[in-house]
């Protein structure tokens, strides 16, 4: 495989590039100068061109979504665009990573892909929790308006206030608007009628970011990164969990699983195994050691059930127990589920209790079965996916570790006793009155 | 930290509201911010004077506020304490790490300590899976946390 | 907007159907005769939100089950529901267990069981056994969101319908969920009380029963109870409603959508204030006024001789005073009886009717179509008519401009304009219909004008009154008797000073506290749940009322008929018949039966004219500099029957005066202030409340707490010393 340099992270490998002069040293904002130059739909060709795809967990056409905008003299209403900075998915780290590293890089994208839908607005949304990422982009907004580089487009950070679910994207625009972040039944899709009813570019911070470098190397090139030809170009891979050499790398598609962790990750560390990866992230199947040659592009992963998501690859040792994992990811959805839809909001809870009694031995075979069974009535049946990847990563823990989940039926408890760095563990949901594990013992 | 400020909370709501166009709700999230970096939490009448200034009911504001994680609607200590319990930050310590500060202040995650300081919480993954156990100590994210630097986080809020 | 819409064929479960293009997916379904169950989707709540999952379908072409609600019909599609495929059979079945698992099964002791969507879904769709072994979500229960309202948080299923309603219908932004998942709840604020105009709405859209009316807790199950399609008689809309009745009582109100009139919405006074059927003070029988010994009861026979002296006594020198709350036939047989019988033709309405409207008809939903909407008078619409207000707010919604006063350039370029007089004044609609005439809207499509009158059937008791006689008389000299008739008028000022000119009166009354004590003779009244007979709307629409309820005491009709006989005229008892005698002369001969279920907007050509039609727009009183116009206007929660209702004492308005916001900043009043009005040297001091609704220049208040005060008043705010002051 020929070397694919860094494009998103570019100048920023060692040290953050954050002021204006130093990311123009860089040959920041070119790109956006060359883009102003070109028709809005010569730099949407480049996009569809260059087959880049969305970073931020669906993998949709990026330049497709941009041709979906209708252009402004159809509609009498603004077009907006809208980052999605949300970034909350468990073992999801990249965007942060863009926001504290090269955030003018962002900047330049998001006034590109404005030119590329002639919008004059547009809103980075970014998680609450994120303080220092927002100051750094707020600091380089500022700067970049000071020097006259937003011409006559507005750009609005917009902070979150602490919801994963205001990830999804009509759910980010339900925020937006300063409402519940609960999503909207779709269609009409954003780029029809995004935030205040307006048509709406929704992407991903990655995904923006990676504009500029799109049109730097043009469409055509940057199609032949990577692994064409769906899986083009670089990610920024979140690579965590038990490994010796945790991080944001950013690599070509197409590197396997294993390189990332025993070359790049260094393996896993004090002599353990690896059971399984957190693959995409915490909404997909887990992928078992068996399928770590797998490449890391979409077409690969997906011929084996798996999903390349948000890039995470998150390395679980052999000392974890997956019913404790499995409740640990069903804790999480359960406090995230935004509780519109019937499915999701009963069935996170239920499979919380049903896990919860698994894990602690208070359960049957017959247990097993059901839990399968709620999660296949919550797929393909919720409002938006969170439903859905509970059940998923839930279901493939089940499945794949089915051994060890009726160890804990037969053994009447868990079996690893308190050897897995996952005993006990306390999850926010707990701090929740009606929490089904509200009797959590006191920790200490 | 800075100056007091002397606009009052109306006026910064309104400032607010000129980023978003007319008409529409979308600074209720900035407001319920500035009303709560004011008066530390969201008390009836901190969302009373939010929903004044932004033309909306208390009630609407009091729902939109309730689902987000960020916005306290009970009173908070003047330190807030957050431990990523999530799972990247649970393979490595983060449970040893919870439980340090349980030991070291005395309280169970979700309450604040008698003297009314410091405030602890357990929560989602903070984004930082990279560096565990990720802790958010008055928002400012401390890297790479281990059970024995607690005592020293907490005496450090303490003294400050 | 022109031309037919295109029609789309649509196959669903193998039945071809043709709709017009965009019809939702369920509607399309019912075309087809086939069910797609629903909990969430209600179109009358705006746009679907696909949040309960009860309506999943397959669709050719979709990998995924899809939540029908959320689609609409387009050409060649291709639906299966749960009758013929497997998959959304599935999906249904899972989203019944799902809502089941936290739902209690109380069903033997909750008022929703047997009218409850979600016991008949179960029964239908649902699964038979429950695999959930673990604690329900559990919550105190039931807890009261207002005085009229409580609400079961374990029942609730989170369809979010009751905060849509609140949020898009009503627009109070009151009821609203919080918190997140399964931790989601309905609330109001902080446990304050869920107050408005409209609040009961939310029992009828709640499809469990979480929400319920209190007064109606424990008070009857599905089959011992029968619903009575009637009429509500509280205000001058009409709204169609159904009485239940359990053993001749009527324990519920239930609204009985009319698309045209009130599209299934009622106001919480038509809804809950039937209670005052059964007020403590109702008077049952006749009560007599005894020199010197007060009051007593009197038998029917002693009564009907009574009436008899004073009305003989007084021939042609009675005044009746009537309540514009009458029915057509009632009205008609007191005017037969005193005009005919007893050659005194002289009546007094609490205010004036006219028939100039009548080139502007329109239905009241033809208001939510309009571009533009003036709304013109000083009382806010709510108080009114309530239900216009809701025509208003789907206006508004829907794009309309809505303007306080005429803006000529913006009323002529529009297409569709509707003109709204919200009193007070107006000389009973010919002041709007003048104006309608200038702006040239007659004939015009879309285009018409209201005027929202203060009685419910003033414009129905005005022409019957005119059409029972021939003759004319002119006005007595002195007044020998005075006949009240209903609670309206015995509760109006205006008619206690004409008792105090008069040398005897007789009142129909329905309540002690109002015409005994100044009555010579009180003869017991009914309410419009007792009673049959016809209603006309301020839409000038012939509605038909129904007996609901026995009534403690004989129906007014029975005893007039004897009173008639007795002075040679014939007066039929049965409502039918006198309305035969009336449509003769003002309906067109329509016949009772025909007056419909859901009564259609008529013309009556043959209606009498009230009004010359050249009326003027009147000159509002200009207050003196500085000071403003008091505005005391009649509240919708207030009258006779709202008073004895319990449950609706919290929602009366307070002692305050509404301002302005310029008025109010001018004067440095801010919201909450307490302020002082004077005028001629009488002063009020009431708390200011600050409102976008109110006009510059217009301080409104609830008439019970103006104290009689009126006119130009001055206006400060209190000084500290006032306040503390006893
Ligand atoms: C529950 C949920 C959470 C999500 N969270 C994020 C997120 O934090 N950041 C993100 O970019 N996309 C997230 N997504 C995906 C977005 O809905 C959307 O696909 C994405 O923002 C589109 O941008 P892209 O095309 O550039 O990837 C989430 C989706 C779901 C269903
Ligand atoms: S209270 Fe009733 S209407 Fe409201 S969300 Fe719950 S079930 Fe739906
Ligand atoms: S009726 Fe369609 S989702 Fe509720």
């Amino acid at each position: 495989m020929a070397e694919t340099p860094t494009l998103v992270l570019a100048g920023a490998e060692e040290a953050p590039l954050r002021s204006l002069a130093a990311y123009r040293e860089a040959g920041g904002y070119l790109q956006l100068e060359r883009a102003r130059a070109m028709t809005p739909q010569a730099v949407t060709q480049e996009l569809i061109d260059s087959n880049l795809r969305g970073r931020g967990g669906a993998f949709f056409p990026t330049g497709r979504k941009a041709s979906f905008i209708p252009s402004p003299d159809k509609v009498a209403r603004p077009i907006y665009v809208a980052v999605n900075a949300d970034e909350s998915e468990p073992g999801t780290f990249k965007d942060r990573e863009i926001m504290l590293r090269v955030p003018h890089r962002l900047i330049e994208g998001c006034l590109i892909a404005a030119h590329a839908v002639q919008s004059k607005r547009v809103y980075i949304y970014i998680r609450g929790e994120y303080l220092a990422e927002y100051e750094s982009v707020q600091a380089a907004l500022d700067e970049a308006r000071e020097a006259g580089i937003l011409g006559d487009v507005e750009i609005v950070i917009h902070r979150g206030a602490g919801a994963y679910i205001c990830g999804e994207e009509t759910a980010l625009l339900e925020s937006l608007e300063g409402k519940r972040g609960q999503p909207r039944s779709k269609p009409p899709f954003p780029a029809i009628s995004g935030v205040y009813s307006s048509p709406t570019l929704i992407n991903n911070v990655e995904t923006i970011t990676t504009m500029p470098k799109v049109l730097e190397l043009g469409g055509e090139e940057y199609a032949k990164l990577g692994a064409p030809p769906d899986s083009t170009g670089t990610r920024i891979f979140c690579l965590s969990g038990n490994v010796a050499r945790p991080g944001a790398y950013e690599l070509p598609h197409g590197v396997t699983v294993r390189h990332l962790i025993e070359e790049i990750g260094g393996g896993v560390p004090g002599g353990r195994t690896l059971k399984a990866v957190m693959m995409g992230g915490s909404s997909f199947p887990v992928m078992t050691p068996e399928d770590l040659d797998t490449p890391l592009d979409a077409t690969s992963l997906g011929r084996k059930g798996y999903f390349i998501g948000s890039g995470v690859v998150t390395v679980i040792d052999d000392r974890a127990c997956m019913v404790q994992f499995a409740l640990r990811a069903g804790q999480f959805y359960m406090h995230e589920s935004c509780g519109k839809c019937t499915p999701c909001r009963v069935g996170t809870r239920w499979l919380v209790q049903l896990l919860r009694a698994i894990e602690r031995g208070e359960a049957s075979e017959r247990d097993l079965e059901l839990v399968l069974d709620v999660c296949d009535r919550m797929i393909g049946k919720c409002l938006c996916v969170l439903g859905d990847s509970d059940a998923m990563i839930v279901a493939s823990c089940v499945t794949k570790f089915r051994d060890e989940f009726r160890a804990h039926v037969e053994h009447g408890g868990c079996p690893f006793g308190h050897d897995s760095q996952l005993d006990g563990l306390y999850a926010p949901v707990d701090q929740h009155a009606h929490a089904p594990a509200a009797e959590a013992e006191a920790l200490v | 930290m800075s100056a007091p400020d002397v606009r009052s909370l109306y006026d910064e709501i309104q400032a607010v509201r000129t980023r978003y166009p007319e008409g529409t709700r979308s600074a209720v999230l900035p407001a319920l911010r500035l009303a709560q970096e004011r008066y530390g939490w969201l008390s009836r009448e901190a969302i009373e004077e939010v929903a004044e200034a932004l033309e909306l009911t208390p009630a609407y504001c009091y729902s939109v506020a309730s689902f987000y994680d960020m916005f306290h609607l009970e009173p908070v200590g003047r330190h807030t304490i957050e431990v990523c319990t999530n799972v990247c930050c649970a393979l490595v310590n983060a449970q040893a790490v919870l439980s340090a500060f349980v030991r070291e202040l005395g309280i169970q995650p979700g309450e604040t300590t008698p003297d009314g300081e410091v405030t602890l919480r357990a929560v989602e993954c903070l984004g930082g899976c990279s560096t565990p156990t990720i802790v958010a100590v008055d928002h400012r994210y401390r890297q790479s946390v281990a059970p024995e630097d607690v005592p020293a986080i907490v005496e450090e809020l303490r003294n400050g | 907007m022109s031309g037919a819409p295109e029609l789309v064929r649509v196959t669903i479960d193998d039945r071809e159907v043709q709709v017009p293009k965009g019809t939702g997916l369920v509607e399309t379904a019912l075309a087809a005769g086939i069910e797609i169950p629903v909990f969430c989707y209600e179109p009358r709540l705006g746009p679907p939100v696909g949040a309960c999952r009860m309506c999943l379908v397959e669709v050719e072409g979709m990998p995924k089950l899809q939540a029908g609600c959320t689609l609409t019909a387009q050409d060649g599609m291709v639906v299966k529901t749960a009758r013929t495929s497997e998959k959304a059979a599935e999906g249904q079945n899972a989203t019944l267990e799902f809502i089941l698992v936290n739902h209690p099964l109380d069903c033997p002791v909750c008022d929703k069981g047997g009218e409850c969507p979600l016991q008949d879904l179960t029964f239908r769709y649902g699964p038979g056994t429950t695999r959930m072994r673990f604690e329900k979500l559990t919550f105190e229960k039931p807890i009261p969101i207002s005085p009229a309202i409580s609400l079961d948080r374990e029942r609730c299923i989170l369809c979010y319908r009751c905060t849509r309603f609140s949020e898009t219908v009503s627009e109070d932004g009151q009821l609203v969920s919080a918190n997140r998942g399964a931790m989601t709840v309905i609330t109001t604020f902080e446990d304050q009380p869920y107050t408005g105009p409209f609040t009961g709405n939310v029992t009828e859209l709640c499809p469990v029963g979480a929400l319920l009316p209190t007064q109606y807790r424990f008070e009857g199950r599905p089959w011992e109870i029968v619903n009575v399609p009637t009429v509500c008689g509280l205000c001058p809309v009409g709204c169609n409603i159904s009485a239940t009745v359990r053993e001749g009582k009527v324990k519920r109100i239930l609204s009985r959508n009319h698309p045209e009139i009130d599209e299934g919405w009622l106001c919480d006074k038509g809804r809950f204030a039937f209670t005052h059927l059964r007020a403590p003070d109702r008077i049952v029988d006749p009560i007599k006024r005894v020199r010197r010994r007060g009051f007593e009861p009197i038998s029917w026979t002693e009564a009907l001789d009574e009436a008899e002296r004073l009305l003989r006594g007084a021939r042609g020198r009675i005044v009746t005073a009537l309540s514009g709350s009458e029915t057509v036939e009632l009205a008609y047989a007191l005017g037969t009886l005193l005009r005919r019988g007893l050659d005194s033709h002289q009546a007094v309405l609490p205010e004036e009717v006219s028939s100039a409207l009548d080139a502007y008809r329109l239905p009241l939903s033809a208001i939510r179509e309009a571009d533009v909407v003036v709304v013109l008078g000083d009382v806010p619409v709510v108080e009114h008519a309530p239900i216009v207000d809701l025509w208003i707010k789907a206006a508004r919604r829907r794009g309309a401009t809505i303007l306080r006063e005429v803006d000529e350039e913006a009323v002529r370029g529009a297409e569709r304009v509707v003109l709204i007089w919200s009193g007070p004044g107006g000389r009973g609609g010919a002041t709007v219909a003048k104006l309608a005439e200038r702006l040239g809207l007659a004939g015009r499509e879309g285009c018409g004008a209201f005027h929202l009158p203060e009685t419910p059937n003033g414009r129905g008791v005005a022409d019957a009154w005119a059409a029972c006689c021939d003759e004319e008389g002119s006005e007595p000299e002195s007044i020998g008797l005075l006949v009240v008739s209903g609670d309206e008028a015995a509760g109006d000022p205006s008619v206690r000073s004409l008792a105090e000119r008069a040398d005897a009166v007789i009142a129909i009354s329905m309540f002690h506290g109002l015409a005994v004590g100044w009555a010579d003779l009180v003869l017991p009244g009914t309410s419009y749940l007792e009673r049959d007979g016809t209603f006309v709307n301020l839409e000038g629409r012939l509605q038909r009322l129904r007996r609901t309820a026995t009534p403690p005491c004989p129906d007014e009709l029975e005893w007039i008929s004897q009173l008639a006989a007795r002075f040679g005229v014939e007066i039929s008892p049965h409502p039918a018949a006198v309305f035969a005698e009336v449509s003769e002369r003002v309906y067109g001969g329509l016949a009772f039966g025909e007056v419909g279920e859901r009564a259609p907007l008529r013309g009556y050509p043959e209606a009498p004219e009230h009004v010359a039609p050249e009326a003027l727009p009147e000159h509002e009183p200009k207050p003196r500099a500085g000071d403003l116009r008091l505005v005391a206007y009649k509240p919708l929660f207030s009258g006779a029957a709202v008073e004895r209702v319990p449950e609706l004492q919290f929602q009366r308005p307070s002692a305050e005066v509404a301002l302005a916001r310029a008025d109010a900043r001018a004067r440095g009043i801010a919201d909450g202030d307490l302020v002082t009005l004077s005028s001629n040297g009488r002063a009020l001091e009431l708390r200011a409340r600050l409102s976008r609704e109110v006009r510059p220049g217009v301080a409104l208040v609830a008439a019970e707490h103006a104290h009689g005060l009126t006119g130009s008043v001055s206006l400060a705010r209190s000084t500290p010393e006032e306040v503390e002051a006893p």
